[in-house]
């Protein structure tokens, strides 16, 4: 049984005045559990759209996306946003008044349940992403690739079992930007979660086992 | 919840300005409140100890005119006092207010004024120009307190008030014996320079007691009283005098459970101006309800000018804190999370501006204290030795009344950041 199921993924944007967009027509695809996996596509395929649905943030589609056979629609979204999948924007997203450590930490706050390892977690993650001696500093005294580090150590805080990655070497070098695909792969690697890279870049996509490509709305 | 806590002061102390300039009208608000709480109280039952020892209930002061001086409180003048014309309280008036059913006694009280008066050895006058005169006994209680051996007053013998003595810096027991002198000058406001002879006057008194009344500082008997004003005002006798201008005041003393009777008849039948302890504690109540409306009326509208700068901070945050919602929302917080983030943010704005106003208030309290201490001593409220109480409970009230305006007006800036699409939010530039 495939670990990611999209059936029929549809998602329409009204417009006002009777207008529709169809950002999404019609997707479908299987994942396997520990697949790492790229979404390719120009600007407007769908991309962002897929993203956000599969991330939690957009629940306005029709058609079905099954996780271990579990409808999506049937976690609560709070809880699907904070266990089930971690996403790693272009943008890093870190607060900046937060340290590094409080930045990986944030996703914590807004727990109910405390985990008693979580330090033990900060302490392995900061360590992953090869953190340990910028872990007081803030984000503006960070390059972009140690900003998207912490990006990555937060999304992974949690342990989810899928990582959503939108564009996550974008705003950075191709060196550093390989620096960070490295660390995905070895993420996929040693944590086992599955990885689904969204970039419009075909070098970048070459980099993952398999590749989704989405033109107009549509996998082809 | 701590975290979130946590999460919420670090959003607020970034803003570390515009922070202390929302929480200023808060702290206008608090300041104006605890002025009541720490002030208004203490004053009003100082007022009213004050007055009550002063004035008994079954007594009534009784004036010809619209105006009556209580311890430097002065009637205003109304409309409906302007419809009794001003009466000569003669002592014709006087045997019909004695005559009436009810009444123990009426003592009749005279006001000289335009005296500057100096103590023996001393060139410096007092300040007040008044000489007040009563046949009433040192041990009144109008007197409050009596210091001296003897109890009434001879003629050319004065009663002192311990303002006179703490003036020229002397004590009870070494004024007594000593010489007032009073002399009569141009500036006196019943007087003028027309008459040479007149400035000229001179009168001699002894000290015999010390008592404790505050504006009305020298007290003389009616008879020498009348005798100086006679001489004054060139009046042929003193028969002449109290037919012609008359007695300043009756005080009349009731039979428990008569006064209000005795009252009527004097405001109505007499048609004369009548003033009972129930007007006077009436005063106080309008004076203090009046002093505290008007605190509470610009404390509230102090809150609400405060509660509108709060939730116009708390929708500038929501626009510069869009994509951190955002953030926040796309890794696991809830619409409720981001709400109480939110309230916690204004809770604090709130807390901040009500810590701030009650440090504040506590410092003006302590430094303003001695001088409204002062004050109140030169008005005869000898007896208040601090005006300002701080109550821990009282500041706990305050804090937590701040923190409420603070939630209150934070709940429609929460709403609108809890209801935040987290794609746009994220998108929002």
């Amino acid at each position: 049984m495939a670990y990611i199921e999209v059936k029929n993924l549809k998602r329409v944007y009204e417009m006002g005045k009777g207008l529709q967009v169809g950002a999404l027509q019609g997707v479908n695809f299987n994942i396997k559990e520990g697949d790492f996996i790229s979404v390719v596509g120009t600007s407007g395929s769908g991309k962002s759209t897929l993203l956000n649905i599969l991330g939690g943030l957009d629940w306005g589609y029709t058609g079905k996306i099954l996780i271990e056979g579990k409808d999506i629609k049937k976690y609560d979204p709070n809880y699907y946003r904070r266990y089930i999948v971690g996403t790693v924007f272009q943008q890093f997203y870190l607060i900046p008044s937060l340290s590094v450590e409080e930045n990986i930490l944030l996703p914590i706050k807004f727990q109910k349940r405390k985990d008693r390892d979580i330090e033990e977690r900060l302490e392995y993650l900061i360590d992953m992403v090869g953190l340990n001696d910028r872990r007081k500093h803030l984000p503006k005294e960070l390059s972009g690739g140690q900003a998207q580090r912490v990006a990555i150590a937060r999304a992974m805080i949690d342990s989810p079992r899928i990582i959503l990655a939108d564009e996550p070497t974008g705003n950075l070098d191709s060196k550093t930007g390989m620096a960070i695909l490295k660390l995905l792969e070895e993420l996929n690697r040693v944590e086992k979660v599955t990885i689904l890279l969204v970039t419009h870049d075909k070098e970048i996509a070459k980099f993952t086992k398999e590749r989704i490509t989405l033109v107009d709305g549509r996998n082809v | 919840m701590v975290e979130m806590f946590k999460y919420a002061l670090n959003l607020v102390l970034r803003r570390k300005l515009r922070t202390v300039l929302t929480s200023l009208g808060i702290m206008i608000a608090v300041m104006l409140m605890s002025f009541i709480l720490f002030g208004m109280t203490d004053l009003k039952s100082a007022l009213l100890s004050e007055l009550t020892t002063r004035f008994k209930p079954q007594e009534l002061y009784v004036s010809g005119q619209d105006s009556m001086s209580f311890g430097g409180m002065v009637n205003a003048p109304t409309k409906e006092g302007n419809k009794k014309e001003p009466k000569i309280l003669t002592d014709d008036l006087k045997k019909q207010i004695e005559d009436i059913d009810g009444v123990i006694s009426v003592e009749p009280l005279l006001i000289i004024n335009g005296l500057e008066l100096y103590l023996e050895g001393d060139d410096v006058p007092y300040p007040s120009k008044i000489v007040a005169s009563s046949d009433l006994p040192g041990s009144n209680h109008m007197y409050k307190d009596f210091y001296g051996e003897k109890e009434i007053l001879d003629d050319y013998d004065i009663f002192v008030s311990k303002f006179v003595v703490s003036f020229f810096e002397t004590t009870n027991k070494d004024i007594m014996g000593k010489k007032i002198l009073a002399k009569s000058t141009s500036s006196g406001m019943f007087f003028s320079s027309s008459s040479k002879s007149m400035i000229d006057k001179q009168y001699e008194f002894t000290i015999v007691g010390v008592v404790d009344t505050a504006n009305d500082a020298f007290w003389i008997n009616n008879n020498t009283a009348l005798d100086i004003l006679v001489d004054l005002g060139g009046y042929d006798s003193k028969q002449d005098y109290i037919s012609t201008i008359g007695y300043s005041q009756l005080y009349v003393n009731t039979k428990e459970g008569m006064t209000k009777k005795v009252e009527n008849y004097i405001d109505n039948d007499l048609d004369l101006f009548v003033i009972s302890s129930d007007t006077i504690l009436g005063f106080v109540d309008t004076l203090t309800a009046g002093l505290t409306l008007s605190l509470i009326l610009f404390g509230s509208i102090s809150a609400l000018v405060a509660s509108i700068g709060i939730i116009n901070t708390m929708i500038m945050s929501i626009y510069e804190q869009t994509k951190e919602i955002g953030i926040i929302k796309a890794i696991g917080a809830s619409n409720t999370q981001v709400l109480i983030i939110f309230l916690i943010q204004s809770a604090l704005i709130g807390l901040f501006g009500g810590i701030l106003g009650l440090s504040i208030t506590f410092l003006i309290m302590k430094i303003l204290d001695p001088f409204i201490v002062d004050a109140l001593a030169k008005q005869g409220f000898l007896d208040i030795s601090q005006f300002f109480h701080f109550q821990l409970g009282n500041a706990l009230i305050i804090a937590l009344s701040s923190i409420l305006v603070g939630i209150l007006a934070g709940i429609y800036p929460s709403m609108k950041a809890a209801k935040l699409d987290p794609v746009k939010a994220l998108r929002y530039e």
